[in-house]
């Protein structure tokens, strides 16, 4: 004998009132946590129930947690957690049915909350979008009482209404976190490096949904310079994850390895296979020296870059392709060096790019091949755009980085600005000695503008400047066939000290055409040209 | 932080030194005293050999400078060894080195 009013006692009028009441138009404008707390509202008010709960299947740890409540909000702000199975909850979700209780203190109930407050009857129904479980759906209450039919058909009619719900959000925040990961870990700007040119193209295939491509371009403290594309095979957020790891360990490798891809590759797959199995991505690793007249490639899976340069039309590099990254067994790696004349253009790309369904691969082969001519990198990405991929949208994600070596070599000048301390004086050489091999001086000549630059910046560093210290500025440019250096500080100079100081002037007078100095008290400046050929030229 | 590197061999009263990497304000404290620690009081003559030398500006010659004097007034041979056309070469000619301290290009290398 029921000992609470119950459904059968309510006529039919009621029960229309009481389904609208959860079918409501009016909830489709609430957010989806204000339409959890309504729809609690209202199924706690019909059903006279104390408490009403949704928990949510928190998939990678299998735990039901719970997510909004009313009569009983502690469970969410104490972050309750039932295992799937386990207690009430999960015995709902496990068996995917309508369970209910009638009276808490003759059943396994583990939710210590539950005796807390006092609640007695029980009734879970689980939360479904087909056959996908996203959560469960109870409600108490505190005088002991049977659930009707009727009560668990309205449960049920709610708990599709929440599903619904928070199946959409989920999607949409997963998608969101996605592409936000993406993003972070793909900055659209590539490094500057003196005498290249690099351009990239970056598309998000599928339903805007993110897949697991990157490109990567970095430059090493050897003065290599290493570019990647690859492609984690999968999509969403778990590919962009994975994305990112292997995007970051290519470049600790690179850090750490002797100037090879394939020895570099080898270290990704073994990274893959032992902290990622079952992960799996393909990726095309170049190293190109320091002079830029060679490149280094190892393919992984990968297709062949494409190169045009020097005479003749662009080719497909001839380099062996290697199995993809974190594949059993593990492979014996091959890299294939190939020569860079000035001026050339090499592409790296992902098979988003050129695979299409229904058009045969060496028809998109040979249009990419065909759009790689001798331009600007900005001006081939965009070519390549337009043939390969034009109005379709493409259903895999396309990765597109296009490197150039430039002809001549570009004379930006060169600009720093540094702590005048000991420490900085290497730094200080290698980037004038960069820059100088970028506009291709003679080495006879880089070793005296080198001196020259020593000595100047030395002095500021012993001179110009107090316990407080400051910065020394060099400025190197070409006003060919000079190359004037300026070093600057705002120090108030001291007169040298000790024995055997002062000779660094006369140096630069010997190996420079012309030294001028401005001393002021606010600062000096030394201007220096000094005469420079070109490499391979006599003077 | 600049690094250079210094390799000591004695052959009986005789010292080479070969410095190798680069030499600037930031390290020459650290590579003088390590050249004037291989200096004992046995040694009759030393040679300082920069053939590995990347870099080196007035900061490095200082101490071959300062060297040459020391070594004068004990009445140890110092001769300092560059290739020619090398940046040490050019610096040690240009920097008044030359016409201190015996300057020449290294030896063929004798068997043995």
């Amino acid at each position: 004998m029921p000992t609470h009013a119950t459904e059968t006692q309510k006529g039919a009028a009621d029960r229309l009132r009481d389904i609208e009441s959860v079918t409501d138009a009016g909830l489709a404008r609430l957010s989806v946590d204000d339409l959890l707390v309504e729809l609690l509202d209202r199924v706690r008010d019909i059903l006279d129930a104390d408490t009403a709960t949704v928990l949510l299947l928190d998939a990678p740890t299998g735990q039901l947690v719970a997510t909004a409540a009313r009569g009983i909000e502690e469970e969410v702000f104490q972050g309750m957690r039932i295992p799937l199975g386990r207690g009430f909850a999960g015995r709902v979700a496990a068996g995917r049915k309508p369970v209910a209780i009638d009276d808490v203190h003759d059943a396994d109930v583990i939710n210590p909350l539950f005796r807390q407050k006092g609640i007695r009857s029980l009734l879970g129904v689980p939360l479904l979008a087909g056959d996908r479980l996203l959560g469960v759906l109870h409600v108490g209450a505190l005088v002991p009482r049977r659930f009707s039919d009727a009560d668990v058909d309205l449960l049920r009619m709610v708990a599709d209404r929440v599903a619904l719900a928070t199946q959409a959000q989920l999607s949409e925040t997963e998608r969101r976190a996605a592409v936000l990961l993406q993003r972070s870990l793909l900055p659209d700007r590539l490094p500057q490096v003196p005498g290249l040119e690099a351009a990239i193209r970056y598309i998000a295939g599928g339903e805007g949904d993110v897949g697991g491509d990157w490109y990567d371009m970095f430059t090493l403290p050897s003065g290599w310079v290493c570019m990647t594309v690859g492609d984690v095979v999968g999509r969403g957020l778990r590919a962009a994850a994975v994305m990112g790891r292997l995007r970051t360990a290519v470049r600790a490798y690179a850090l750490a390895t002797r100037s090879d891809p394939a020895a570099i590759l080898e270290r990704i797959d073994r990274m893959l296979r032992q902290f990622e199995p079952g992960e799996m991505a393909t990726a095309v690793l170049a190293l190109l020296e320091p002079s830029f007249d060679r490149i280094h490639v190892s393919l992984a899976g990968h297709p062949a870059p494409v190169v045009a340069g020097g005479t003749g039309p662009a080719t497909y590099l001839d380099v062996p392709v290697d199995p993809p990254l974190g594949v059993a067994p593990p492979a014996s790696r091959r890299v294939t060096t190939v020569d860079l004349p000035r001026g050339a253009v090499v592409c790296f790309y992902s098979d988003g790019l050129v695979e299409r369904r229904g058009v045969p691969l060496d028809t998109r082969l040979g249009r990419l091949r065909d759009a790689v001519t001798l331009r600007p990198a900005e001006d081939v990405c965009t070519t390549v755009m337009v043939e390969l991929v034009g109005d379709d949208r493409p259903t895999d994600d396309v990765a597109l980085l296009t490197v150039r070596r430039l002809d001549p070599p570009s004379a930006e000048p060169l600009d720093l600005a540094v702590p005048a301390v000991a420490s900085s004086l290497r730094d200080i050489r290698a980037a004038a000695k960069r820059w100088l091999t970028t506009i291709d001086a003679r080495p006879d000549d880089v070793i005296d503008v080198l001196l020259a630059i020593g000595e100047a910046t030395s002095n500021v560093v012993e001179h110009a400047y107090g316990p407080k210290g400051g910065l020394v500025h060099v400025r190197l440019e070409l006003q060919r066939p000079d190359v004037v250096v300026t070093v600057r500080d705002t120090g108030r100079w001291r007169s040298p000290r000790g024995d055997n100081r002062g000779r660094g002037t006369h140096i630069i007078d010997a190996v420079t055409d012309e030294v001028t100095v401005d001393r002021r008290s606010n600062g000096t400046e030394v201007v220096i040209r000094r005469r420079v050929g070109r490499a391979g030229s006599r003077r | 932080m600049t690094s250079a590197r210094v390799d000591v061999s004695v052959d009986g009263g005789h010292v080479r030194i070969a410095v190798a990497g680069e030499v600037d304000l930031a390290n020459t404290v650290v590579v003088e005293e390590q050249i004037v620690a291989a200096i004992t009081n046995q040694v009759t003559s030393v040679s300082v050999d920069l053939g590995e030398v990347e870099y080196l500006d007035s900061a490095g010659m200082r101490i071959l400078f300062s060297l040459a004097s020391r070594l004068a007034g004990l009445q140890i041979a110092f001769e300092v060894v560059a290739p020619v056309g090398s940046a040490a070469r050019r610096l040690a000619e240009v920097s008044g080195l030359a016409s201190l301290v015996a300057l020449r290009p290294p030896l063929d290398r004798a068997a043995g």
